[in-house]
């Protein structure tokens, strides 16, 4: 993903708060500090369909922000 | 470079603090720099006599260490075995063992940051276990044996302090286990029936080498009852069904460690390796009823699609996918047991053969002594 940033194109990782400061340390590494992070709740694993379709409801908006962001 | 008052002038290199142990501690805790056990302080003289043992030059980083990617510089490893009070002597090894988890098919990324439980196992081969006395008998895998307690010591603590395996923040294991304090022991090659395990993974006999696996802690197989080798077979093939094993759901290498009175009467009954790994793979399988009706239709139906995708619930889920997947050790003292070695799954082991820098075999650690 931090290849992707790094080539211009709009990337972000979906992650989930425990995961949040290994995200930003990793982003940090891959030299892409500013890579976007959307949170999205926790957990991941263990989830029924609807909310699974609830994770991806928190991502979606945040992905749109991103692209318009990038467009724009 | 082996100049070391010129390397510790590069910033960040070194760091002044009150020549006291408490003071010392104090720091280094405060810092996060520990596993939680006290450490032996790193003063520049410790550290260079560390470095006695090191045919490289000490600021090239022999690895990256993941997630934080940090450089593996022999100066760097140094300080952190002196931190965990190896001795000198050791040095060469720790280095193999760093070389052999970062290779890219260790995936040692995901062993540290997962929140499986796993911890990097070594297992030593060759001369050089007994040239340092490193434990292969009885409690090899617990305390008790200087070698094994600080060198698996010393490259946890290389682990956190240069690659960033800090609880919470690179370490995202749920648990832990008490194998990340240290986890290291020898394989008994002169109580094994079979060939040692380097060899059995492509290294000549005389050579020294690590095996790294991203292992979970030892489930004892207990079997004092079987007096043939199908007996005992069968019950470690019991012993390595777990209906929760991430081992489930890869091209895994569970570690079977065989304790010497078992791989005696399986070795008696004609069996080779390759036989008791056969015999292994054939009995270590579940019906797939008996795993959850999520984990069937997430997992199992998904992961192996083409076996299991639209086969019944009566149908064999392997611990392993191929014989040859299995790992074989002998290790440990007098005793009815062995131990099954689960794994990380999304990790292969690494065996790296004890090299000097012009890359020839390494007959003894006084090949690496610097002078």
């Amino acid at each position: 993903m931090c290849e992707l940033r790094k080539r211009g194109l709009a990337a972000a990782v979906i992650i989930s708060e425990p995961f949040l400061k290994l995200g930003r340390t990793q982003a940090r590494v891959f030299g892409v500090p500013d890579l976007p992070l959307l949170l999205i709740p926790h957990p991941l694993g263990g989830l029924s369909l609807g909310e699974v379709e609830g994770r991806a409801g928190h991502a979606i908006p945040q992905v749109l922000k991103l692209i318009k962001e990038r467009a724009a | 470079m082996t100049n070391l008052a010129g390397l510790l002038e590069s910033t960040g290199a070194s760091i002044e603090c009150e020549d006291d142990f408490d003071a010392v501690n104090e720091l280094v805790r405060s810092r996060g720099w520990s596993d939680g056990l006290p450490v032996v302080p790193p003063t520049a003289g410790r550290v260079e006599h560390m470095l006695a043992f090191c045919d490289r030059p000490w600021d090239e980083p022999v690895a990256k260490i993941a997630p934080r990617y940090g450089e593996a510089t022999p100066l760097r490893l140094a300080a952190n075995a002196v931190m965990a009070g190896c001795r000198p002597e050791y040095f060469p090894l720790l280095v193999a063992a760093v070389e052999a988890m970062c290779e890219e098919r260790f995936n040692l990324y995901g062993v540290q940051a997962t929140t499986h439980l796993c911890a990097p196992l070594v297992i030593v081969n060759g001369p050089v276990a007994k040239e340092l006395d490193i434990n292969s008998g009885h409690n090899a895998f617990g305390p008790g044996w200087r070698a094994n307690a600080t060198l698996g010591r010393a490259l946890r603590l290389a682990l956190v302090n240069i690659g960033g395996a800090i609880p919470a923040l690179g370490d995202m294991s749920t648990f832990g286990a008490p194998s990340k304090y240290s986890y290291l022991a020898a394989e008994n090659e002169a109580a094994s029936p079979w060939e040692p395990l380097h060899v059995e993974r492509g290294l000549p006999r005389e050579a020294s080498a690590v095996t790294v696996i991203g292992a979970e802690c030892p489930h004892n197989v207990n079997d004092h009852e079987s007096i043939t080798a199908e007996g005992i077979l069968t019950t470690i093939a019991g012993t390595l069904i777990a209906v929760g094993a991430n081992d489930v759901y890869y091209h895994a290498q569970p570690l079977i460690v065989m304790g010497p009175e078992h791989a005696r009467t399986v070795a008696d009954g004609g069996f080779s390796k390759a036989d008791a790994k056969r015999f292994l793979h054939e009995h270590a399988h579940l019906p797939m009823r008996r795993f959850s009706k999520e984990n069937i239709e997430r997992r199992l139906r998904v992961t192996w699609k083409e076996r299991l995708g639209a086969a019944g619930l009566d149908a064999p889920v392997p611990m392993v996918q191929r014989p040859e997947d299995l790992l074989i050790a002998v290790i440990g003292g007098a005793g009815k047991h062995s131990a099954v070695i689960h794994t990380f799954g999304a990790t292969q082991a690494v065996t790296r053969a004890l090299k000097t820098r012009d890359g020839s075999l390494a007959r003894s650690v006084a090949d690496f002594r610097r002078d």
